[in-house]
């Protein structure tokens, strides 16, 4: 597509405001990029705050034939708000407002620019509970949030983004402005296009206004850690732990690479050991206690040496601070790393956790994982340097093998990140051609002349894939 | 100092993960990717690579960082922004020069022996110099400071005497006696030495109470972390050597300092600053092995008690400074010694970490920034319902009274050691 023509720039700064618009390199430059460190320029960033002015530019940009790339925070793991063939970043850093908290219906109603923290935070003054929680939810968006179909380590109890969506207001691709969804416990007036734009990846519309459902605030919560001498032995108990009727609100697994990294930046105290257990429990006082037996049980049952419940805020808030900063902080192993966020069936962690080991061994690198074992969703980090042509093509070999085991488990390749540029060489891997085709035709319907998020999901034609069709049947 | 061609691998460990973006005081306020550290790194790194110049835009995003440090603590790779921040900055001042009315400010601090020995006489020069605007009658130096003249600002006058001109501080010049107890050598800084000699008085008193003697040496010089957020590194540099030969001949087994920049300035920067010649880096290093915080002597080294008797309950919050709590991990102490005040009952306020806008100069780059800051510290302080906000820093102790004043917010702000002793600060 082509770069942006000086009326278009007139007329964004005529729709947004001159102080809404920017076009110099120096702003252009800190939008071109999110959490996957990929640089991509736009022709310009605009800071709107109504849904009207967003279809204004969204017209123009049919018109005009530029792309159009919504952003929120860009914490984004997959490229999703990365401009890779330029065009006008929407960013909702404008768009903050936590427009409505309805203690009655217990609803919020938001706009899509809130940080995911600041609403938790407000509805928990009022005794309620927004329950995902994406490790980056101190700076992500809600727009961001529902585009990716964020989850968090509550997801084990709590479920996902996509539970805790009633409706929507969105901009079309084509600038129409449409509401979905409801704001009451059930609907089902026409097709649900609030689920289909959750997890839409920022590509079938725009997000302006969110209708999110809350719970009551669970009255405790206990924190606890048990180590094991075996990543193994650690997914066993993970598994045994669901069977044994508990739910717990988090149930988080972090192996060894992943401890002495965080360890390093925190300073918190972690266990120098194979693999530890990070696991919560939440609800009524006087179930908690025995909720904590059962699961001091199974741990034991299955070779956990130290079991330990977490005293205080002060503990619990650093545990959790060291556990969300993984992820960046194992960059002080390797200068690189591809994350991938798979899940499997929970009943087999144990293969998947004993398959990871078997493939870091053969390709000849390390891997470090950690993550929600509790819903099955682990981060695999396959750690290497770039400047290593060999590690580069040993790493890129690993990662195919961890998606092939994956599927071969009846799991799915990526949990909450998204497929947005990262994961695209391997969609045919998890769906068939006919699938693809479909959800082609989806976009096409909304977005007939492709100016949405250009250059998500769907791979290129004639660009080099992963092989195709390895899934095990459902 | 390492130059920011030396920092290139630091600023490569920035993984542009996003953490920083909830901890930057100026992002909070100004709510914008180039507002926060990811934003500015990036910027520094794009200035390197040549795709961005000397615009007024990159000075900009550069120059509303107050060099807190937040975003490094919380930073999972361990990212040094400060460092990336600060030699940027240098970077740019070696190119264009100081900001004209800080490098005259700068000049005349060092000038003539230093400025501690200038005093009043300098003050008043520097007044008719910026402070046109004759009704605010008084002004501020350095980082307290500059272009002083805005509508309803909070300037703090002026003290009568400096601290060092005052004759029971010119009398405890020379060596410290080390017969009695361990010998503490005071530094005071710009701050307390121009605006708030009570405060340099009153850790004296807190020192002697404690059972150890002090001095205080005359020609002692500005720290220099001014100019060094400036970017004028010479100057900061000229600054470091003249403290060490001061103190390295005062030959105390303590330095005390009741200003969180400065301690930060002597324990770290000046070992930076001269770290170009091994030798002075090691004397240096001696320096700051000695440097405390006020408190941190008082609780750590004197095991100081205060026999506080039973007196009027004063409601007091605290504000952690950047260069104290953040820069030299002291949150416990200046805590403890708060408590021992008479009749002191402590009451958190929300975030005290939160920076309150003064630094990295950003009360000269940009006033309305880092009173925006201040108002979000301000709402803070208020929502604590305390009647006294205590601090261990008089530039923070300025800027917490501007933006109290401003946000129409009843609160007296006051150093730790004012409330050591029953009579009001
Ligand atoms: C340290 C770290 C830990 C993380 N942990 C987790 C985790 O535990 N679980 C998890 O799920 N994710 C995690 N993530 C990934 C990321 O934070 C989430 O995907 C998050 O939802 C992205 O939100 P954002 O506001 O940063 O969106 P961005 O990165 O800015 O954008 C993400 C996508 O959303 C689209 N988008 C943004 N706003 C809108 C809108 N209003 N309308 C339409 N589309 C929009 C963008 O176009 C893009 O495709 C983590 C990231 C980091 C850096
Ligand atoms: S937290 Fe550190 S690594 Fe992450 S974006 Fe900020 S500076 Fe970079
Ligand atoms: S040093 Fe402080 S103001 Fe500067 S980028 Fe970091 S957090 Fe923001």
């Amino acid at each position: 597509m082509k770069m942006i023509s000086n009326s278009v720039k007139n007329e964004l700064i005529r729709v947004v405001g001159a102080k809404n618009a920017s076009f110099s390199r120096e702003e252009l430059v800190c939008y071109a990029y999110d959490a996957t460190n990929k640089l991509s320029l736009p022709d310009a960033v605009v800071f709107p705050s109504t849904p009207e002015e967003i279809s204004l530019v969204l017209k123009m940009a049919n018109s005009e034939g530029f792309p159009v790339i919504p952003r929120g925070a860009g914490s984004g793991f997959s490229g999703g708000s990365v401009p890779v063939e330029g065009g006008v970043v929407v960013s909702f850093e404008r768009m903050t407002k936590i427009l409505e908290i309805d203690t009655e219906n217990l609803v919020a109603v938001v706009e899509p620019g809130v940080v995911t923290w600041d609403l938790q935070q407000s509805v928990e003054r009022l005794g309620l509970f927004y329950p995902p929680d994406p490790s980056s939810h101190r700076f992500s968006t809600i727009g961001g949030n529902i585009a990716e179909c964020a989850g968090g380590p509550r997801a084990v109890k709590y479920g996902v983004t996509r539970d805790y969506v009633l409706g929507l207001e969105a901009v079309l691709p084509t600038g129409e402005i449409v509401t979905t969804g409801v704001r009451t416990a059930k609907g089902v007036v026409g097709y649900d296009l609030t689920k289909l734009f959750v997890g839409s990846e920022g590509t079938l519309g725009i997000v302006t206004k969110a209708v999110l459902k809350l719970l009551p605030l669970p009255e405790a919560t206990k924190t606890m850690l048990a180590t094991f001498p075996k990543m193994t032995e650690a997914a066993k108990a993970v598994s045994a732990i669901i069977r044994g009727k508990v739910i717990p609100s988090t149930l988080e697994i972090i192996d060894r690479v992943s401890l002495r990294c965080v360890e390093e930046y925190s300073k918190t105290g972690l266990p120098d050991v194979e693999a530890m257990l990070l696991i919560e429990v939440d609800g009524p006082k006087d179930s908690l206690e025995r909720d904590c037996r059962t699961v001091e049980a199974i741990c034991r049952e299955h070779g956990g040496a130290d079991f330990r419940v977490a005293e205080g805020k002060e503990e619990v808030k650093k545990l959790w601070e060291a556990r969300r900063s993984i992820s960046a902080s194992l960059y002080r192993v390797k200068p690189n790393k591809i994350n991938e966020d798979i899940v499997v069936p929970r009943s087999r962690i144990p293969e998947l956790v004993e398959g990871l080991g078997k493939i870091s061994a053969a390709r000849g690198v390390l891997i470090a994982s950690f993550g929600h074992a509790g819903d099955g969703n682990i981060h695999v980090n396959v750690m290497y340097d770039k400047k290593s042509a060999a590690e580069a093509a040993a790493a890129e070999a690993a990662v195919t093998d961890v998606f092939t085991l994956t599927l071969s488990l009846s799991g799915t390749i990526s949990g909450e990140h998204g497929v947005g540029t990262a994961k695209q060489k391997y969609l045919e891997m998890e769906l068939s051609p006919a699938a693809i085709e479909a959800m082609k035709r989806i976009k096409a319907s909304f977005d007939p002349k492709g100016i949405l998020n250009p250059g998500k999901i769907f791979p290129k034609a004639g660009a080099k894939t992963a092989a195709a069709g390895t899934k095990a049947p459902l | 100092m390492k130059k920011l061609l030396e920092l290139r691998s630091e600023i490569d460990k920035c993984v542009r993960c996003g953490t920083c973006r909830s901890t930057c005081p100026t992002f909070k306020v100004i709510g914008r990717e180039t507002s926060c550290a990811r934003g500015r790194v990036t910027l520094v790194a794009e200035y390197m690579n040549g795709g961005v110049g000397l615009s007024e835009t990159f000075l900009k995003h550069l120059k509303e960082c107050t060099l807190c440090g937040a975003c490094r603590s919380k930073c999972p790779n361990g990212v040094d922004t400060v460092a990336i921040f600060a030699a940027a900055r240098r970077d740019v001042t070696e190119k264009q020069g100081v900001p004209f009315a800080a490098s005259i400010i700068f000049k005349n601090l060092l000038a003539s022996g230093g400025i501690m020995s200038l005093g009043l006489k300098l003050a008043t020069r520097l007044q008719g110099l910026f402070f046109r605007d004759a009704s605010a009658g008084v002004g501020l130096l350095s980082r307290f400071s500059l272009p002083l003249v805005g509508s309803g600002r909070l300037v703090p006058p002026l003290a009568p005497t400096s601290f060092l001109d005052l004759p029971e501080v010119k009398s405890a010049e020379g060596k410290a006696d080390k017969k009695d107890g361990p010998s503490v050598a005071f530094y005071a800084g710009c701050g307390i030495n121009y605006l708030m000699p009570e405060v340099g008085l009153k850790s004296l008193e807190a020192v002697r109470r404690a059972g150890a003697s002090v001095s205080v040496p005359q020609g002692q010089a500005c720290c220099g972390m001014p100019a060094y957020a400036m970017g004028d590194i010479a100057t900061a540099r000229s600054m470091a050597l003249k403290n060490l030969e001061v103190f390295e001949a005062a030959d105390a087994d303590f330095i005390v300092t009741s200003c969180a920049t400065c301690g930060h300035g002597l324990k770290s920067l000046m070992a930076s600053l001269l770290a170009d010649s091994p030798e002075l880096k090691a004397r240096a290093e001696k320096i700051a092995a000695k440097t405390r915080d006020i408190s941190e002597l008082l609780i750590k080294e004197l095991g100081f008690k205060a026999k506080g008797r039973v007196a009027e309950r004063r409601v007091v919050t605290y504000h952690d400074p950047c260069h104290l709590g953040r820069a030299q991990g002291l949150r416990e102490e200046p805590r403890e010694l708060l408590k021992m005040g008479p009749g002191v009952v402590l009451k958190e306020m929300k975030n005290p970490c939160l920076c309150c806008g003064l630094g990295g100069g950003l009360m000269y780059n940009n006033y309305e920034l880092s009173m925006e800051i201040a108002a979000k510290k301000a709402e803070n302080i208020k929502k604590s319902g305390a009647e006294f906000v205590a601090t261990a820093c008089p530039g923070c102790i300025v800027q917490l009274r501007d933006g109290l004043h401003r946000s129409g917010v009843d609160v007296k702000v006051c150093h730790v050691v004012e409330l050591l002793s029953e009579e009001k600060p």
